[in-house]
């Protein structure tokens, strides 16, 4: 049966059980679903159970309990057609350290049923977008730990999967080829992919992202579009006091309202606050002291709601 | 079949990144046989008398080596999971399009390449030059025999590897299981004059049956209706290992 879902995550439920340890709920009842064509993020501090809701939607784990199904296969009845629509770059940097880059390729392309001449193609293309043409010849143990980084990122785009897993995908890269794999990652959902992600790095969700979810302790917090998870009942500001000097009265007046958090920077003050008339009020305070020299208010960042709703979460807890 | 394919180039591009690797797994059963079968067999003098049949001890050895052969590539190939797992790679094997069946068949393929290489090295080395006479007919089942070998030990050897995580303690574990079953089997010693327990436990070892095996095929020792039993139970030996195996890869990740 055909759906316009790439991935269907219902109830899923993951105990690891070890000897003499109380069992831990690495994920508890999740359930979200990610359309077709969507870049869709899954997002969480660590320990929060994103990987393992990756290794389960990868076949690399079975749930304990609830169902998941990738492009309508189910992960555990049919693992097989799960994988024929799959491409992972998993946690771990993973690569053939006694091949070449060029040899990693091929592997790769070998595995995921391309002919040679179609690898030969495709790997030009793959490797202009990442940089990687004169690397092709090196062993992936000369490669520094960004490069393998990006090889192993740069293998997953070599063949057309309809759904791409990306584990925390940019960690070690700096900031030109983050900024590469962010734009082939784009690229790619144009034609349709569905590319799913976890990061820390939360500035990359938002850049990159259709849709998030924000996990925590093996649970679902909130799920929605940027817009939506930024706005999911806390409508966090950020406001920004560009002073003369930080002085303890300018600092005691914005503490009296109370905010979500204050950050000093030399002559810069970022504060996060809860609501809209709360901002402004504070704002016209802090315009009467001394030394005030300019102000902007901008939505707060999702790192301010994703902490948010950690610390709401784990308080409710 | 594809799949399979796949993990046969894979292995075989890792291989050969390493002539000299080839090389030392190539002379290896050579050495054994030089060193501990012509020592053995000059020591002995007069030779050995099996099962009624007057053998040189480099006759007698031969299936030993084997036999041994057989068990270091399936030894050698599963070591390479650890390595796979320290490269992460194995993690992404495991999301490629293909069945763990078909991942293991793969592995095991490659090497079963290399054991037919060095089988024909080592037979060719004991006929051309330690005057060990091995019937021409014989040779397809040896070729045979030698790819069931390394295929059953690398599924037993498999179910280990995926079970214990770090290679120290799987290398511990591993060296006391090869010293129990090569000395408690037919590949050193005829069993017909051990002590009645040691040839018990021996008589329960697959490393037996397998030795048994190819010693019938090399130097015709022993009977056709005990080696076509003892090759049944390394059949069902190999399947279930290949079974457990496949489990327990399900069961990695």
């Amino acid at each position: 049966m055909q759906t316009t879902a790439a991935i269907e995550v219902n109830n899923l439920v993951k105990v690891y059980t070890r000897k003499n340890q109380p069992p831990v709920r690495a994920v508890d009842g999740l359930s979200f679903t990610v359309q077709r064509g969507e870049i869709f993020g899954l997002l969480g501090p660590n320990g929060a159970g994103k990987t393992t809701t990756i290794k389960i939607l990868t076949t690399l784990l079975a749930p304990t309990e609830g169902t998941a199904r990738v492009s309508g296969c189910d992960v555990v009845r049919d693992p097989l057609g799960v994988r024929k629509q799959i491409c992972v770059v998993v946690q771990e940097n993973a690569l053939e350290l006694h091949l070449s880059v060029r040899n990693n390729f091929r592997v790769f392309g070998r595995f995921h049923g391309l002919s040679a001449h179609e690898i030969q193609l495709r790997m030009g293309r793959i490797c202009e977008l990442f940089s990687l043409t004169e690397f092709l010849n090196a062993k992936g143990m000369d490669l520094s730990g960004g490069l393998k980084r990006r090889v192993q990122v740069a293998k997953t785009f070599l063949i057309d999967k309809p759904v791409v897993f990306l584990d925390e995908a940019t960690t070690g890269m700096d900031s030109i080829n983050k900024r590469a794999t962010i734009q082939a990652i784009k690229e790619e959902t144009r034609k349709g992919r569905t590319i799913v992600l976890t990061t820390h790095i939360l500035d990359e969700a938002e850049v990159l992202c259709d849709r998030v979810a924000i996990m925590n302790h093996g649970k679902l917090i909130t799920l929605g579009s940027i817009h939506e998870v930024k706005g999911a009942g806390l409508r966090l500001l950020s406001l920004t006091l560009t002073v003369r000097e930080a002085t303890p009265s300018l600092l005691e007046t914005i503490r009296s309202f109370q905010p979500v958090s204050v950050e000093i920077r030399n002559s810069v003050i970022e504060v996060i606050m809860r609501d809209e008339e709360e901002t402004l009020r504070l704002l016209a305070a802090a315009r009467k002291q001394k030394g005030f020299l300019h102000f902007e208010i901008t939505s707060a960042s999702l790192e301010d709601v994703f902490l948010q709703l950690i610390d709401h979460q784990t308080g409710s807890n | 079949m594809r799949e399979i394919v796949a993990v046969v180039y894979r292995e075989y591009l890792i291989q050969t990144t390493s002539l000299m690797w080839i090389f030392f797994e190539l002379a290896v059963p050579l050495l054994y046989l030089l060193m501990f079968g012509v020592a053995f067999d000059r020591a002995l003098g007069q030779g050995l008398m099996v099962e009624n049949q007057s053998l040189g001890y480099n006759s007698f050895f031969l299936a030993g080596v084997l036999a041994m052969t057989c068990f270091g590539n399936a030894l050698n190939q599963s070591y390479g999971f650890f390595v796979d797992r320290d490269n992460g790679i194995l993690y992404e094997f495991l999301t490629y399009p293909m069945r763990r069946s078909e991942f293991l068949l793969g592995k095991v393929l490659f090497q079963c390449g290399m054991t037919v290489l060095q089988s024909v090295l080592t037979v060719g080395f004991s006929v051309l030059l330690l005057g060990v006479s091995v019937p021409w007919s014989a040779a397809l089942f040896i070729v045979i025999t030698m790819i069931a070998g390394t295929a059953g030990w690398f599924f037993f050897l498999s179910i280990f590897a995926f079970t214990i995580k770090r290679n120290d303690i799987y290398n511990t574990v591993i060296n006391v299981i090869y010293f129990l079953l090569m000395f408690l089997s037919s590949v050193f010693y005829p069993l017909d004059r051990v002590p009645g327990w040691l040839r018990s436990l021996s008589l329960l070892n697959p490393l037996t049956w397998h030795t048994d095996l190819l010693r019938f095929e090399t130097v015709g020792v022993g009977t056709l209706s005990d080696v076509m039993l003892e090759a049944g139970a390394f059949v069902v030996f190999s399947v279930l290992a290949f079974w457990l195996a496949v489990r327990k890869l399900q069961q990695t990740g």
